[in-house]
């Protein structure tokens, strides 16, 4: 079946960026659409509870969350939800799938709303069952009121481990250890100093980790997980003064049935890059970013916005505050309407919401060293089991790009289109010989966005022309 | 590293590495100058189908001996899934009937194994190419090849007779003094060589164009569609009859790859040239994908429930009669071989045969008539 729809405005993504940008445009008279794979609103941040009954309920981020996602409702923006994205059409027509149904939504604008994901490291094991990364077990907890398991050691770099621990904790998990790669905290006090409004969120994520008495280490990373059917165990070693992970100092943490590594966002950029819009490289903003200009959100696409996420990893405010000035350009760019100077406070506030951003990422920029140290027999790419030792060996015959090591090896080729592994594989051809992040490029995406059944795209693609 | 070599061959396509191979085999000291990853713009973009059925009735001798080639290729090297899996031509009414008559009339004459099969035979060799056909033309001997490693044997074995291999380096002119070519030039760079091979796809009229050629090698869009694996689903090499439209008529082909993805195509139309062409690639058409998906579905109606995963773009090197341009250019040292129209595996190893022996002083072992650069008066005025 095929449902049909016209609006002024789609806005992809229905976290903090994209209901705020969707809320901006509709009180601005315009017919608003978001769309969003998650049978909820809310994106990661503002994530809802399944059920009525969830611990999570009553939490503050959910409260704010329903505020946030009735203020869009009470503006008028119709809301496109359990709809997955694929194809996207300059003019505009996005393609949709609801289960089996097509969607096709026609619009003037499109304000790219598409968030991050998380950031996967490759380590001997992290192919095995309960490995997961911190948002994915965050979902589970938060929707579901599920733990990743009863004995959780969750482990990478970035304020964000502070929440999981908390979601993990609420549902009733157990966590066995949190490890940080950074040394210590130390660094990010100046940062509070100068930030006095981030103190009282501070002491909410730090509270319920430090009231449950979590074991919490510093200056340690993953090298290695295992066990027969579920990860068992996991190996530690401390990192030495160049960052490299010291073997010799490592250490097993047994009993374990879940693990969770992770080590920040990077921008989901499917989207835009299929609308032809332009990327950057900003290693402390995720790595390649969607482009756009900073007062009005505007890509270098004509009638292609983007807020939040997208644009480089800044965390929440300043995703609500971006989706707002793209809702209102995208407003402006429709009603030929000049709305700059009421983007002009929100521009001040979100430089400095970004400002915070960024000094907390640069001090939890993920070590350098992990990837190139890996084993050859290590899995990188999961969906075409490609080893690390098959990559360096098509370095070694001159592929040292992405896409030349794609190429030879099937690295990212599969239905993850690198989105699991495209970091760790990045990395590891980056370490290997030498070229810089940028320089070695990334997996262009292409249509479709997401893996889409063939029936769907028949249904949505008919009578699309003549 | 020396900056100098004897030949010079610009592209590591499918092609280029060929020559690259074949040159540094018969001993030339080789550069391969690649202005991106090897393989990684129009032929790793292709569906590597080697075969010689209804692509060219004169060209016979040629497409024969380069399967044959490709054979000896894999039995000797090996390595880049060479799957000699046979061609099924799909007949939808009764001219593309008659037109695949006149085809395997030819092609059996010259001792090709081409049959005509009903469509309960059709059943037999392809079982899940269920839709309404009326017949097919089969070709048993053609095969398929994984195109990016097909490129990575030929650059090992070029490679394994001294050649070099430069990535990353896009030569923006050709050097010329008093009628002999002397060189290349690059962003950083200039290099020598006493003969200079363009096998630059669509880049070819850009690089003749440094001299003052006007080379008729224009950029076509091609585009392809790929699902995630699926279980082994599709046996052969399946294609749209030829048409008596030629290249305008469209084309329509479908393969499962040995890791279980199928790729597959049908262009309706001619492709188009976008903007940018061919350094810039777009999205694929809306219709384009429309076409293809009906067209799979319609032959392989079980197929409805595989998730379309990936969609790619390339553009191919089009001369105005679809014949390659082999042969010397210009002035003394100078060689062509580009002009794909989106069938270049095949030939590759005959196209390499070619100019190793042009270039050797020999005489050829197929008829160069056909394939003769300047066939089009593209030549430069002779006053330069």
């Amino acid at each position: 079946m095929k449902r049909h729809y016209a609006c002024d405005i789609v806005v992809v993504g229905a976290g903090p960026a994209g209901l705020s940008a969707a809320q901006a445009a509709a009180e601005k008279n315009l017919d608003v659409v978001v769309v969003d794979a998650n049978s909820h609103p809310g994106g990661q941040y503002y994530m809802q509870p399944l059920g009525a009954g969830s611990v999570f309920a009553r939490s503050a981020q959910v409260m704010r969350g329903k505020t946030r996602i009735r203020g869009a409702t009470a503006a008028g923006v119709k809301m496109l939800l359990a709809t997955e994205v694929w194809g996207a059409v300059p003019g505009f027509v996005l393609h949709a799938r609801d289960a089996d149904d097509a969607v096709c939504i026609e619009s003037k604008v499109v304000i790219a709303a598409t968030g991050a994901h998380d950031r996967v490291q490759a380590f001997p094991g992290w192919t095995l069952p309960g490995v997961m990364t911190p948002g994915a077990a965050q979902r589970l907890a938060k929707t579901s009121s599920v733990p990743p398991g009863r004995r959780t050691v969750l482990a990478g770099s970035g304020p964000f481990l502070l929440p999981v621990a908390g979601a993990i904790l609420k549902a009733g998990g157990t966590l066995v250890e949190v490890v940080e790669a950074q040394s210590s905290l130390l660094s990010t006090l100046p940062l509070l100093a100068a930030h006095p409004n981030k103190w009282l969120e501070t002491m909410r994520l730090l509270f319920p980790v430090l009231a449950a008495r979590t074991r919490l280490r510093f200056g340690e990373v993953v090298v290695a997980a295992s066990g027969e059917k579920r990860v068992r165990e996991v190996e530690l070693a401390p990192l030495d003064a160049e960052g490299q992970p010291d073997f010799a100092r490592r250490r097993v943490v047994p009993d374990i049935d879940s693990l969770l590594v992770g080590f920040g966002f990077q921008p989901q950029i499917e989207l835009t890059a299929v609308l032809g819009c332009r990327h950057h490289f900003d290693e402390e903003a995720g790595g390649w970013c969607c482009t756009v200009e900073k007062d009005c959100g505007a890509t270098d696409t004509s009638g292609v916005f983007a807020a939040g996420e997208v644009c480089g990893v800044n965390g929440a405010v300043p995703a609500a505050l971006s989706g707002r000035i793209a809702g209102l350009a995208a407003a402006g760019h429709i009603l030929d309407e000049e709305t700059a100077f009421e983007r002009r406070t929100l521009a001040r506030s979100l430089q400095r919401a970004r400002r915070f951003a960024r000094g907390l990422n640069r001090r939890f920029m993920p070590p350098a060293g992990l990837i190139g140290r890996l084993p050859d027999e290590t899995v990188i790419c999961r969906c075409e089991d490609v080893t690390a030792g098959e990559i360096r060996e098509t370095i070694t015959e001159g592929m040292d790009t992405i896409h030349g090591v794609k190429l030879w090896t099937r690295a990212g080729m599969g239905p993850c289109q690198a989105r699991t592994c495209g970091w760790s594989l990045a990395r590891l051809v980056a370490e290997e010989t030498g070229n810089s992040m940028e320089a070695i490029g990334f997996s262009r995406p292409r249509m479709p966005l997401r893996p889409v059944p063939l029936n769907v795209v028949r249904d949505s693609l008919q009578q699309v022309e003549e | 590293m020396s900056r100098t070599a004897e030949v010079i061959v610009v592209g590591a396509g499918v092609v280029g590495s060929a020559i690259g191979a074949e040159l540094a085999v018969l001993g030339h000291d080789v550069m391969i100058v690649e202005q991106g990853m090897p393989g990684a713009a129009v032929s790793g973009a292709s569906l590597a189908c080697i075969g010689s059925h209804m692509v060219d009735m004169e060209e016979l001798p040629l497409l024969a001996w380069a399967c044959e080639a490709w054979r000896t290729l894999d039995e000797e090297v090996g390595g880049f899934e060479h799957n000699p899996c046979g061609q099924l031509r799909f007949i939808l009414n009764e001219e593309d009937l008659a037109t695949a008559r006149a085809w395997i009339d030819v092609e059996r004459n010259a001792g090709l194994d081409v049959t005509l099969l009903d469509p309960a035979e059709v059943l037999e060799v392809e079982p899940s190419l269920t839709g309404p056909i009326m017949a097919a033309s089969w070709s048993k001997d053609d095969a398929v090849v994984n195109p990016f490693l097909a490129v990575r044997a030929f650059l090992n074995r070029a490679r394994d007779c001294g050649a070099r291999l430069e990535t990353r380096c896009r030569v923006d002119s050709l050097i010329e003094r008093e009628g002999k070519i002397t060189g290349v030039r690059c962003a950083t760079t200039d290099m020598s060589a006493e003969h200079i091979v363009l096998a630059s796809g669509p880049w070819t009229a850009r690089l003749a164009a440094s001299l003052g050629m006007n080379l008729p090698v224009r950029p076509r869009k091609a585009q392809c569609l790929a699902t995630v694996r699926i279980p082994p689903s599709i046996r052969r090499v399946v294609g749209a009859c030829e048409s008596d439209g030629g290249v305008e008529a469209g084309y329509t082909q479908i393969q499962q790859s040995r890791n279980g993805q199928v790729l597959f195509n049908t262009v309706l139309a001619d492709g188009c040239v976008s903007d940018g062409a061919p350094d810039r690639i777009p999205e694929v058409d809306t219709a384009f994908v429309r076409d293809s998906v009906e067209m799979l579905l319609f032959l392989f109606p079980d197929l409805w429930s595989a998730h379309l995963l990936r969609s790619w773009v390339r553009f191919e090197a089009v001369t105005p009669d679809s014949r390659f341009l082999i042969g010397p250019l210009g002035p003394e040292g100078l060689w062509v071989a580009a002009g794909d129209c989106g069938t270049g595996f095949t030939r590759a190893p005959a196209i390499a045969r070619l100019i190793g022996q042009m270039l050797g002083g020999e005489h050829p072992a197929f008829d160069t008539t056909l394939y003769e650069p300047d066939r089009f008066s593209c030549e430069r005025p002779a006053s330069t």
